[in-house]
């Protein structure tokens, strides 16, 4: 699915858009750049892309009124606003414009990686689906429970949403912060190691006593769910 | 409506006040002064020229009364002597003139009631004037009774020039009086503002002296005369507030550049030392990877730090709406069970479900801090409470945790930013320090406050929130 998937990042920090653009060049996107706003713009306008990464601090034409021209034209592809600030007024402003998602720099690529793809899928792949099976793990949506090789494994009702969560991101590195927000609403850094301690008991249910280790932890990144390589 | 007279919406200077009061003071005391006078040397003259008036007249009648026959003009001429700009004129009862003065007023008309020009009429006195002089005088009818058996009419006027002179030179130099004492009160008025301004003049100078480098400097309140006091006072509080929050800011930026530089220092040497060899390909992931979580840490500490700044500069920034306390604390015992089973303790919460005026976002940030920092110092097998009530003005949250005594002079500076617990081995996957310093601004962009109090069992955190009909 990722590999038809255009993007078009605006940034004019010369390193970050170079960085950006490769991680997500690698991470399977084709990715179109844009250093300024008033280029930005004519590109938004001027092709079809699936999603925007929009700064907002852009000379000439900032972010905002860029996002303002491209929503006016009536074209509503997805836009993930990159902000210096992270005062309220910023974020407001920016959602109410019309930015679907917005990242406070400075931003862990991993975090940016993993919001791009959540954007993309909300257009796309429905979440209807009523199981997920990777390698022997079974997970039966509807009823809220899943196997691993044939036995049944207990979860509490939030180990079992941290379990969805991966499965349905397999192979996606997903920070901490992103875990948090998405399991427990927790929007903000916080200063403990919670989610490690769930992914290890959650860990200790799934992968200890099976084999292949599914849940994996990328190291300063985050964690994935996968089958392993080797 | 432009700036050229933007000098009167400003409040006028002390000087011309206190000058402008005591002139418009001193000028009635002396208008009433000047009135006052005037009027009692009018009556003394009115009362002297009565009674002489009334002496000639009493004399013209004697004088009648002993010649008996009215036709004796030598001797109505002689009834009156050693009286000087006095005339009068006697007339029968046919109003035949029996006798007239040589110059003088034209005493028959005003005998007859048509005086010339009527300047002012007493009781029995009138004032007129006629060929340029003044004149005050009266008709007495006399006779008809014991004493004179025929009727005479009697006009006596006498010429008040000189009063009228004396009263005007009386008045004019009054005048040079009154514009001499007023110049003399401003002078001394103004002059005396300006004695009386030199104590903040001079506590104005020592102000000027404080400069940013000299904020322990404070003035002396004893100094400066007793009205001043409470002002010199004041300002030596708000001088002493500037000053912490000036220490607070200029220890924070140590502490930043502090916090900053020891991971930066980290991952330059590693990354030097491994760029000083070739090495193998996991060699250099390695070395990736450990500046990535160097890198992580540093982030959260800007985030932190980012967002500690922006909650103090604009504390108003704040999405209010009704918050159920309650059900926010159970959320986050949702998010930290897996912590809590892991170390072993229990979270407890006590009180009524009640909402709050805040911003739900913030409000579980520094509720999560409180009960993260809370599970950091409890023991395994005991347990945590929040306790949640209410007072009339606020909604009251506080964190309890069983553990050891925090000594005083460690819980006043509990709050600060960049402040660690005394021997704080516990480094491992710990904030930088901010956690709490994050509670409190939260707490008092909410227009609340945040206390912590320890004994040798439990150690609490109180939060007060103004309540929600605020």
């Amino acid at each position: 699915m990722d590999l038809t998937m255009k993007l078009l990042v605006v940034e004019d920090e010369p390193k970050t858009a170079d960085y950006v653009r490769q991680g997500l060049m690698e991470a399977g996107f084709v990715v179109d750049l844009a250093r300024d706003g008033a280029d930005g713009l004519h590109m938004a306008t001027g092709e079809h892309y699936d999603l925007i990464v929009l700064d907002v601090m852009l000379p000439g034409l900032d972010g905002r009124q860029v996002l303002q021209s491209i929503r006016a034209t009536g074209n509503q592809v997805p836009v993930l606003f990159l902000t210096a600030r992270s005062s309220v007024d910023d974020r407001v402003q920016g959602l109410e414009m019309g930015a679907d998602d917005y990242l406070v720099k400075p931003f862990a690529f991993s975090e940016l990686l993993a919001r791009v793809r959540t954007l993309l899928r909300r257009g796309g792949a429905s979440l209807s689906q009523d199981r997920i099976q990777i390698a022997d793990l079974v997970l039966d949506l509807a009823r809220r429970r899943a196997t691993r090789d044939g036995h049944r494994v207990n979860l509490t009702s939030k180990e079992f949403a941290l379990l969805e969560l991966l499965a349905r991101r397999q192979g996606e590195v997903l920070p901490r912060s992103l875990i948090a927000s998405q399991v427990w609403d927790m929007n903000f850094d916080s200063d403990t190691n919670v989610i490690d301690v769930a992914i290890r008991r959650l860990r200790a249910k799934i992968d200890d006593n099976f084999e292949p280790k599914l849940i994996q932890t990328v190291r300063g990144m985050g964690y994935t769910l996968d089958i392993p390589d080797d | 409506m432009t700036d050229r007279f933007a000098f009167l919406r400003r409040p006028a200077s002390l000087s011309l006040r206190v000058t402008g009061l005591v002139g418009i003071a001193m000028l009635v005391v002396f208008l009433i002064f000047s009135w006052v006078s005037l009027r009692l040397l009018d009556r003394h003259f009115a009362g002297m020229d009565e009674e002489e008036l009334g002496v000639i007249a009493s004399s013209v009648i004697r004088a009648l009364s002993e010649v008996q026959d009215g036709s004796d003009a030598q001797a109505l001429r002689r009834a009156v002597r050693g009286h000087h700009g006095v005339y009068y004129h006697v007339a029968d009862a046919t109003g035949k003139a029996l006798y007239e003065p040589k110059d003088g007023p034209d005493l028959a008309r005003f005998a007859h009631g048509v005086p010339s020009a009527t300047v002012a009429a007493g009781q029995d006195m009138t004032i007129w004037e006629e060929d340029g002089r003044t004149y005050r005088g009266g008709v007495i009818v006399a006779g008809g009774d014991g004493e004179l058996s025929e009727v005479y009419t009697i006009a006596v006027a006498m010429d008040i020039g000189g009063h009228l002179d004396f009263i005007r030179s009386f008045r004019r130099i009054q005048w040079w009086i009154i514009c001499g004492a007023m110049c003399i009160v401003i002078l001394m008025s103004w002059f005396a503002v300006r004695w009386g301004h030199i104590p903040i003049r001079r506590a104005n100078d020592k102000v000027r002296a404080i400069t940013s480098s000299k904020l322990y400097l404070r003035l002396d309140p004893t100094s400066v005369p007793i009205e001043l006091e409470e002002t010199i006072a004041s300002f030596n509080d708000m001088l002493g507030r500037v000053e912490d929050g000036f220490e607070q800011l200029a220890n924070f930026s140590a502490d930043i550049a502090h916090e900053l530089r020891t991971p930066v220092t980290n991952v330059m040497t590693q990354t030097e030392v491994a760029l000083g060899q070739a090495r193998s390909a996991a060699e250099y992931r390695e070395v990736l990877y450990s500046n990535l979580e160097e890198f992580g840490r540093l982030n959260r500490t800007i985030n932190d730090m980012l967002f500690l700044a922006q909650t103090e500069n604009d504390p108003g920034n704040l999405n209010l709406e009704s918050v159920n306390l309650k059900e926010t604390v159970l959320g986050l015992f949702d998010y930290f069970e897996a912590l809590v089973e892991e170390r072993e303790v229990k979270l407890e919460i006590r009180g009524p479900g009640f909402p709050v005026h805040a911003d739900r976002e913030m409000l579980r940030r520094a509720l999560s801090n409180l009960i993260s920092n809370a599970i950091r110092y409890t023991a395994s097998g005991e347990t945590i409470t929040v306790r949640l009530s209410q007072t009339d003005r606020d909604a009251v949250i506080s964190v309890e945790n069983p553990g050891e005594k925090v000594p005083p002079e460690e819980l006043s500076r509990i709050f600060n930013r960049f402040y660690r617990a005394s021997g704080s081995a516990h480094r491992k996957g710990e904030g930088a320090g901010l956690g709490l310093a994050i509670v409190k601004s939260i707490v008092e962009a909410h227009g609340g406050s945040v206390s912590a109090l320890s004994d040798e069992r439990l150690t609490k955190f109180h939060v007060l929130l103004p309540s929600t009909n605020n």
